[in-house]
Formats: structure tokens, C-alpha cells, sequence
């Protein structure tokens, strides 16, 4: 057995490009959001330009927080932190600069295509698949550079932020490919492959993991790496590390139904989305408790220290936000909740909370170390503290007060429950204006703030020499134990997990017998396991220490906990005969003038403030009629449900307005409805709308099962010019004149289709 | 590999660090809080209950359950309706409180179709000489009610309820022309 000593240097080049690009979108995302907060309140703000657009800025702000700030945060931490973690100089700088220069030109093509109306439909997820393949493939050169230096470590054991980074790679490269399956119908647009409530379901597995693996669990890693490095204090606990990393990743994946509470979602993933996400609490607190509890013995620093100051606001927000999380999942408190501000608040207490305030902490932390210069100034970064904190707890508060404001003015009935309080939507808009504007004040704080951080680092970096890290470490030459493809499995923790899962899928789905059969397996095994613990402690602990000598098993453990949940809720619902799972009604297929409108609808972004699901509430049906069933958007590819109601829902809007009103109220929808918020969609009068797409997009939607017939283009053409005439004339007759062929033609022939469905055949109806 | 440098120190009196020290990383290995257990297994009981009462003891179909809370509505509100006949409209419409309240609900409800002076544009003028769906009092009350779908007229009895309906018939009613029954 030999031993030597090894100079390893880091690749801290890589690092610092992507700490500055974090900063500079930073900027860019937050300018985003307090403009298109600012367009809420004051509708002219919009400027009757269509790149200026809620609609089409709205995705753009949540993109450019999340792929482009956090991202390139994420990445800077990451390869900080595991080079020193692993002991080992990233495995390819070639890989490491074609990760940084080609996920700046994802964020930059996202920049140009989001505002020119190119989108895919579904939230944080808009990007077009051109977009998606290089995502997928930039992620994929991340993933490889990452593991490839892990095969090359100094460092056998993985130390916690590693298992986290581990997650987050594995599983954001699996809900990005599933949820941007699509079939192309040109080079910029396409169609997923999913529908309806398949669509749905796949959209929230992917978005609410979007949140968990791309906003938090590598966020969970940089904090076990920089919180304890600032307050120079040993982890509080590393057998909390073990069982909150192990029940995140396996609670977590489940969560996503919860986003379609009293939806017609089927009411068994409802209740699983609920009950995991109440599972969900003590896992997460789990990561705030250790992030906490390290700073004990340190508090007296943080009013020295502003990286702490951050990193203990921080880790408080990401507490706070756990907490409300599992709180929205009650399907009754959801009730009131859902599509009102109060998600609105609590997505912010997350992002500008726990991404944000964490951020700036590893920014300021890492700046002085990267180039070999101390903070130009700390009582900046004070004052970016101050002026952030204040920002959020005024934009939170605002939008809890908002939410529940609304959503219970919405819910009100009075008259012994026959009549609604206020039937006019914009009633309850209108009472929420002044917190809309909070909201405006909030998020220019936490903007300035942040621009505060911006102008300290390049003072910092002005004119210093960069450094890059190196290392010393002794190197043994001795084989590290294997566990093997058998030790991976056939050990007490993994046999006793998967049996307990078993079984509970067969207590939950089995029949009247097989469910018995199951709760009884399920108690079974816990109590076996349990005893098991009890008496051979030793053994799982060593199994454990020896896995953590071995990336690839653990890698491979990890995906199977995150893959579970999707599987068991996805395939039953993707495998389901779709024609007996419609409930008692089914959908017509659009006309092609109808399609054409609904991509209009799309592209506009017109689902960032219109849901189209009535949901099973009283107050729901009151208001926008009979509830959504499954079989009305069962040829929706996108699904268009929404989740936010700035403007009232659209599920039924069809046929309750004559032609005249959408057109003058696309218009100018104050003309109409005075107080709107709405823009103004003047190019929608001058544009024609794509028809010559149309051959190609429905041959694609009869490859996806929609039942269009064989048509040739000029039949379409035909079927087009047929409907379109008889709008116009219609429109005619109202004294508004326009050329048949413009876009707000198709988009009146969409709204006028959306929700006329008819009755499911009767036998397949009367089938449960 | 283990022996760094300057591992990060327990605290004096304090509990013993693992052994092994990551890039000056170390960690305890502390006892996880009770109340952080009972919050776990608590919430993963709760889930096992949860599942059992609404999947397999008490399966709710939440599609029935509103159906039966609208049609229940709508009876009451059928009961309360047909208080209002032709004379009890005319008569709402001569009292001054009962006008103010119809205004109001006009002004936030109908004006945009009809206009702020009942003179129509994309609705009907409801002060002109025609009627073009019974000139009744109660035929008003029953278009409003019921709507007229063809034209785009709305049914905004299930909305507003009988009492604001009538109410706005009554407005209505007050603003018609002198000659008009």
C-alpha cells in the first residue's frame, strides 16, 4: 500500500463565468417580473405591442429566474463545491466551456422567442423543441462532465451535497425529456404528446419537480456545502442528512397532482398528491433543521457577517415555504387558494426567499475567493440584505392578503346560498388592485437590492487578479471496497423498502382480497424492518458507508426512488382506455379555423391569467356553469387548464357571448368591461392568422388520435374560408368590418368552440 | 484522506464529530428532535388513514356531490321565483331604493352591452318602441332569467339571483319612455 501527495487545481475559470452570468440574468429576470407586475395594475403598460405582452413576458420572467439565474447559480455552486468536495479538477474543461457558452445560448434564444410568441403552451416549459433538444443536450454534457470528475476522485466517500447534486442531475433530465415529448409540424412548432388530463398530470410531475430538483435539492447542496464552510461549525446531523435526502427524493416526485386539486383529475391521484405532499413537511424540514442547527455556536456572527445574515434568512424562507406548501395541498384550503395570489406569494417566498437570499450569500462568499480581493463593500451588501428582506415580506404579505381576499369574494354567495356576492370577476380584481401595487413596491426592493449585489461585485472584481483554487492531498493507493451490483440490492435497507412500496401499491390498487393481502404485507415489513434496525444497526450503517464509497450504485438507487412515484401515477393514466375515461362527456375536435385560433391562444400566452377547468366547487359551477369532465379537453394537446385566474375561467365561454362582443373586447377590452386589466390585442386585427400550417399541424394531431378525417389542403382551406365567412358576416351585421383572413377571425371561432362538447356514447358512458 | 488540515472544531463540551472530514467539512451525528420524528411518522399515518376513508371505506364522487348542491340551489330559487307579477315590477320600479340598487347592478352587469343610456350597441336598446320578446314586464323579467342565447344574451338569473333581477327589470322599467305601458 503506497501513498503520495497529489497537487490538484481547480478549474475555478468555469466558476466565475458562471457566477457573473447568474448575476446578469439576475438582473434581467427581476426587471422582467416588476415590469409584467407593473402591466397587472396598469394595463397600458403593455404598450399595445405584442413582445411586450403579459402573455408572452409572463413566461419569460419564470424562465429567466429559474434556468437562467438559479441555473447558473446552481452550476457555479456546483462545480465549486464538488472539485473541492471530490478532490479532483472537473474532467473536461472542453465539456465545462461547452456547458457554460451553449446553456447561455439557450437562455438567449429563449430571450428572443418567448416575447415573439413561440411557445410551446405549458408553464416553464414553453420553450420550442428545437430549445428542448439542446437543453436535453447541454444537461446531458453537464451530466457527463459531473460524473465523469466523480469517476476521477481523490475523495472515495460522497459527502451529502453530492448525493443532492446526484438527484438533481438524474431527475431533471428525466422530467424534462418526459414532459417535452412533442411531434413537430414545423421547425418552430409542435405538439406534446400527451392530452388532456394526461398532459396535465405529466406537466405538474414535471413542473412541481421542476421546483423540487432544479430550485431545491441542489440548493440543499450548495447549503451543505457553503453554510458550514461561513459559520465555520460542523453539520448539525449527518443521520438527519441520510433520512431527509433519502424521503425527499422518494416523497417529492409524488407531490405534483397537488396542483390539480378538485380538477377533473381522477380523485385518486388527487388524494395521492395531498397525502405525499403532508408527507412532504418533515422531509423538508429535515434540510432546514440541518441548515439551521449548523449555525448554531455562530450566531453571534451573523450580525458581522452578511453571507450568514443570507444564508439564515434563507434556510428560515425555505422553511416557511415547506410549510405552506403542504398547507395548500388540503384539497380544502386549495379550494380557496388555487388560481388566486396566495400561489403567486408562496412560489416567491421560495424563489426570492430561499433562491434568491441563498444566491447572494454564495456570491458574496465566493467573490472574495475566486478573485483574491475582500468585498468592496460590506455595508452594501448589508443594505442589499435589508432592502431584500423588506422586498419579500411586502410582496409575500401582499399576496397572501390578495389571495384570500379574492378567493373568498369569489366563493361568497348570499341569499341563502343561491346568488353570488359579486358575479362580475372584476369585482374581486378590482379589490385586490392595492395589493397588486404592494406587490410592484415589494419586488422593486428586493430588484434594487439585488442590483446593490451587482455593482459590489464588479467593484470587486474591477482591476483584481482571478485565482484559481488548488489542493494538496494525499493520495492512497489502496482498492476502495466495492458493494457490487448484489451488495446494491440485496441489503436490509433496499429489500425492505422496495417491499414495503410493493405492497402498499397492492394495499392501495388491489382488489377487495389483494388489498388485505397488501396492508397486512405493508405492516409486515415495517415492523420487520424496524426490528431489524433495532437489533442490526451496525449493519445498515456499514452498507450505507460502504455505498457512499461507490457513486454508480448510489446513482442508480437514487433514480429508482425518484422514478417510483412518476411511474405509478403516470402509466395507469397514460395506459387507461382514453374513450372510457372521458366521465359522461366527450369533445368535439376543433374545426381547422378553430385550431388555428387555439394556437393563436397558445402563442399569445392567453392560459398565464385564464384557467379553462370548472372545477368540482359550488362556487365554480355558479359562476362559469357545469364542471369540466374529463372527456372535454381529452384533444387538447397542449392541455390548456391553467393555473392562475387573473381573468375569469374560459371552460364554457363558448357560445356565451355573441361574436361581436370578443371582437370589440380584443379590441379594447374596457370598451366592454370597464376596469379590465386585459391588454389591448391590436395586431390580432392586422395579422392573418397561420393557415397555411394547418395541413401539416392536423396530420399531426390525427398521428396523436384525434379523430380528423383525411383531408386534403384545399378541403381545410374550403372548411377555413366557410367558417371564417360566416364570422365575418356575422360581425357584419354588428356594423365591424374585417378581412376574413386575420387572426382574430380563428381566435372568435376558438373561444366560441371552447367547452361545447357533446354526450359520451351511452355505452361507454354507463360503463364506470 | 481523512486528516485534513483544519477540520472544522466541535464546540467545546460538545458532542463528537464523525470521522471523516470533507474539504474542512465535519459533521455531527446527532439524534434526530422528537418532534421532528412525530411530524414524519404522524403525516405518513395520516396519508394511510386519509387513503383508506376517502378510497376505500367512503369513495366520494366529487361530480355528484356538486351536482346535487347546484340542483338543490336551483330549487330554492325556483320556489322564490314567480313572486315578482306585472304590477309588482310596476311597482318596484316607482320606489326610489329599489331603482338604486337595479342601477347599480346595471351599471356593473348589463352597461356593456347595452349601454350607459339603455340605448343598446352590442345588445338590444332597451328605450326604443319595440320590444322584441314580449313587452310585458314579465316577459322582461323572463329574458333576463333565462337569456337569449341566439343573440348572445346571456341567463342571468342563475348569477344574479331573483332579487337583483327583478330589481334591474324595475330600473329598466323606470327609464322607459312616457308613452309605453
Amino acid at each position: 500500500m503506497s501513498a503520495r501527495i497529489v497537487k490538484i487545481h481547480y478549474n475555478d475559470k468555469v466558476v466565475r463565468q458562471f457566477l457573473l452570468a447568474s448575476v446578469l440574468w439576475g438582473v434581467v429576470g427581476m426587471l422582467v417580473g416588476v415590469l409584467i407586475a407593473s402591466q397587472l395594475n396598469f394595463w397600458r403598460v403593455n404598450f399595445d405591442l405584442p413582445w411586450l405582452t403579459f402573455g408572452r413576458l409572463r413566461p419569460l420572467h419564470t424562465n429567466a429566474v429559474i434556468f437562467a439565474f438559479v441555473g447558473n447559480m446552481m452550476f457555479a455552486g456546483v462545480y465549486y463545491s464538488t472539485q473541492r468536495l471530490v478532490k479532483a479538477r472537473l474532467a473536461s474543461d472542453f465539456l465545462s466551456q461547452l456547458h457554460f457558452w451553449g446553456w447561455q445560448l439557450i437562455i438567449v434564444s429563449a430571450a428572443i422567442t418567448l416575447p415573439l410568441g413561440f411557445s410551446r403552451g405549458k408553464e416553464y416549459a414553453e420553450l420550442i423543441w428545437p430549445i428542448n433538444i439542446a437543453v436535453a443536450g447541454i444537461w446531458v454534457v453537464f451530466a457527463v462532465n459531473f460524473f465523469w470528475t466523480l469517476a476521477r476522485r481523490q475523495e472515495r466517500g460522497l459527502y451529502v451535497a453530492i448525493w443532492f447534486y446526484i438527484a438533481t442531475i438524474i431527475t431533471v433530465a428525466m422530467l424534462y425529456i418526459v414532459n417535452h415529448l412533442s411531434l413537430p409540424t414545423s421547425l418552430t412548432h409542435s405538439y406534446p404528446i400527451f392530452g388532456g388530463v394526461q398532459d396535465g398530470l405529466v406537466q405538474w410531475w414535471y413542473g412541481h419537480n421542476a421546483v423540487a430538483f432544479f430550485l431545491t435539492t441542489p440548493i440543499l447542496g450548495i447549503m451543505y456545502y457553503f453554510v458550514p464552510k461561513a459559520a465555520e461549525r460542523p453539520v448539525y446531523s449527518y443521520r438527519l442528512s441520510v433520512i431527509h435526502f433519502w424521503s425527499l427524493v422518494f416523497v417529492y416526485i409524488w407531490a405534483g397532482p397537488h396542483h390539480l386539486l378538485n380538477t377533473a383529475l381522477p380523485y385518486w391521484l388527487q388524494i395521492l398528491g395531498m397525502t405525499f405532499s403532508l408527507m412532504l413537511w418533515a422531509p423538508s424540514w429535515g434540510g432546514m433543521l440541518n441548515g439551521l442547527l449548523t449555525l448554531r455556536g455562530a450566531w453571534h456572527k451573523l450580525r458581522t457577517e452578511p453571507v450568514l445574515k443570507f444564508f439564515a434568512a434563507a434556510v428560515t424562507f425555505y422553511g416557511m415555504a415547506t410549510f405552506e406548501g403542504p398547507l395548500l395541498s388540503i384539497r380544502s384550503v386549495n379550494a380557496l387558494a388555487h388560481y388566486s395570489d396566495w400561489i403567486i406569494g408562496h412560489v416567491h417566498a421560495g424563489a426570492l426567499g430561499w433562491n434568491g437570499f441563498m444566491a447572494a450569500g454564495m456570491i458574496y462568499w465566493l467573490v472574495p475567493r475566486l478573485w483574491n480581493r475582500p468585498l468592496h463593500s460590506n455595508s452594501l451588501a448589508n443594505v442589499h440584505f435589508w432592502l431584500g428582506l423588506v422586498g419579500i415580506l411586502l410582496y409575500v404579505a401582499a399576496m397572501w392578503v390578495s389571495g384570500i381576499t379574492q378567493g373568498l369574494m369569489l366563493n361568497a354567495t348570499a341569499e341563502g346560498g343561491t346568488v353570488l356576492v359579486y358575479p362580475n370577476f372584476l369585482d374581486t380584481l378590482n379589490a385586490i388592485r392595492p395589493l397588486m401595487a404592494l406587490r410592484i413596491v415589494g419586488g422593486t426592493l428586493y430588484l434594487a437590492g439585488f442590483l446593490l449585489l451587482g455593482y459590489n461585485v464588479l467593484r470587486t472584481i474591477r482591476g483584481a487578479e482571478v485565482v484559481d483554487g488548488s489542493a494538496e492531498v494525499l493520495v492512497e493507493d489502496a482498492p476502495s471496497p466495492r458493494v457490487g451490483v448484489v451488495g446494491t440490492f440485496a441489503n436490509p435497507p433496499v429489500v425492505f423498502s422496495v417491499l414495503g412500496t410493493l405492497f402498499a401499491c397492492v394495499w392501495m390498487f388491489g382488489g377487495d382480497f389483494l388489498r388485505l393481502v397488501g396492508l397486512f404485507g405493508t405492516i409486515t415489513s415495517v415492523i420487520i424492518a424496524w426490528l431489524h434496525f433495532e437489533t442490526k444497526k451496525r449493519g445498515w450503517s456499514d452498507w450505507y458507508d460502504r455505498l457512499l464509497l461507490n457513486a454508480a450504485p448510489f446513482t442508480v438507487l437514487t433514480f429508482i426512488a425518484v422514478a417510483a412515484g412518476g411511474l405509478i401515477q403516470i402509466i395507469p393514466t397514460v395506459l387507461v382506455n382514453r374513450a372510457r375515461n372521458v366521465e359522461d362527456r366527450i369533445q368535439v375536435p376543433y374545426t381547422p379555423l378553430e385550431l388555428a385560433g387555439r394556437d393563436i391562444y397558445i402563442s399569445e400566452g392567453c392560459y398565464n391569467c385564464h384557467s379553462q377547468m370548472i372545477r368540482t366547487l359550488v362556487p365554480d359551477v355558479m359562476r362559469y356553469g357545469d364542471y369540466s369532465r374529463l372527456g372535454e379537453s381529452i384533444y387538447d394537446h397542449p392541455y390548456q387548464w391553467g393555473s392562475r385566474r387573473i381573468g375569469p375561467d374560459l371552460a364554457r365561454e363558448g357560445g356565451k357571448y355573441p361574436d361581436s362582443w370578443h371582437f370589440q373586447h380584443m379590441m379594447n377590452p374596457r370598451a366592454i368591461s370597464p376596469g379590465s386589466n386585459m391588454p389591448n390585442y391590436p395586431w390580432l386585427f392586422e395579422n392573418d392568422a397561420d393557415v397555411a400550417a394547418l395541413p401539416a399541424k392536423i396530420s399531426v394531431q390525427r398521428t396523436l388520435g384525434v379523430p380528423y378525417p383525411e383531408w386534403t389542403p384545399a378541403e381545410i382551406q374550403a372548411r377555413v374560408d366557410e367558417q371564417a365567412a360566416g364570422i365575418v358576416a356575422r360581425l357584419r351585421d354588428a356594423d365591424l368590418r374585417v378581412e376574413p383572413s386575420r387572426r382574430i377571425v380563428a381566435l372568435i371561432a376558438y373561444l366560441q368552440k371552447v367547452g361545447k362538447s357533446e354526450p359520451a356514447h351511452p355505452a361507454l358512458a354507463a360503463k364506470p | 484522506m481523512s486528516d485534513h488540515p483544519n477540520p472544522i472544531p466541535p464546540a467545546p463540551g460538545e458532542d463528537p464529530v464523525r470521522p471523516h472530514v470533507f474539504d474542512g467539512i465535519s459533521e455531527y451525528d446527532k439524534r434526530l428532535p422528537n418532534w421532528w420524528l412525530a411530524t414524519l411518522y404522524g403525516s405518513i399515518i395520516f396519508a394511510v388513514f386519509y387513503w383508506m376513508v376517502t378510497q376505500q371505506f367512503r369513495r366520494i364522487n366529487d361530480g355528484e356531490r356538486v351536482t346535487a348542491a347546484v340542483q338543490e340551489i336551483r330549487a330554492a330559487k325556483l320556489s322564490s321565483a314567480g313572486a315578482f307579477d306585472d304590477s309588482a315590477l310596476l311597482e318596484m320600479s316607482r320606489t326610489a331604493s329599489v331603482l338604486a340598487s337595479g342601477a347599480a347592478t346595471y351599471q356593473t352587469t348589463c352597461i356593456s352591452c347595452h349601454g350607459p343610456e339603455l340605448k343598446g350597441g352590442i345588445g338590444a336598446n332597451l328605450v326604443d318602441a319595440t320590444w322584441l320578446h314580449g313587452n310585458k314586464p314579465t316577459d322582461l323579467l323572463r329574458v333576463l332569467n333565462e337569456g337569449v342565447l341566439t343573440k348572445g344574451m346571456p341567463a342571468w338569473g342563475p348569477v344574479l339571483g331573483p332579487k337583483k333581477t327583478a330589481e334591474v327589470v324595475a330600473f329598466v322599467l323606470s327609464k322607459q319612455p312616457a308613452s309605453t305601458p
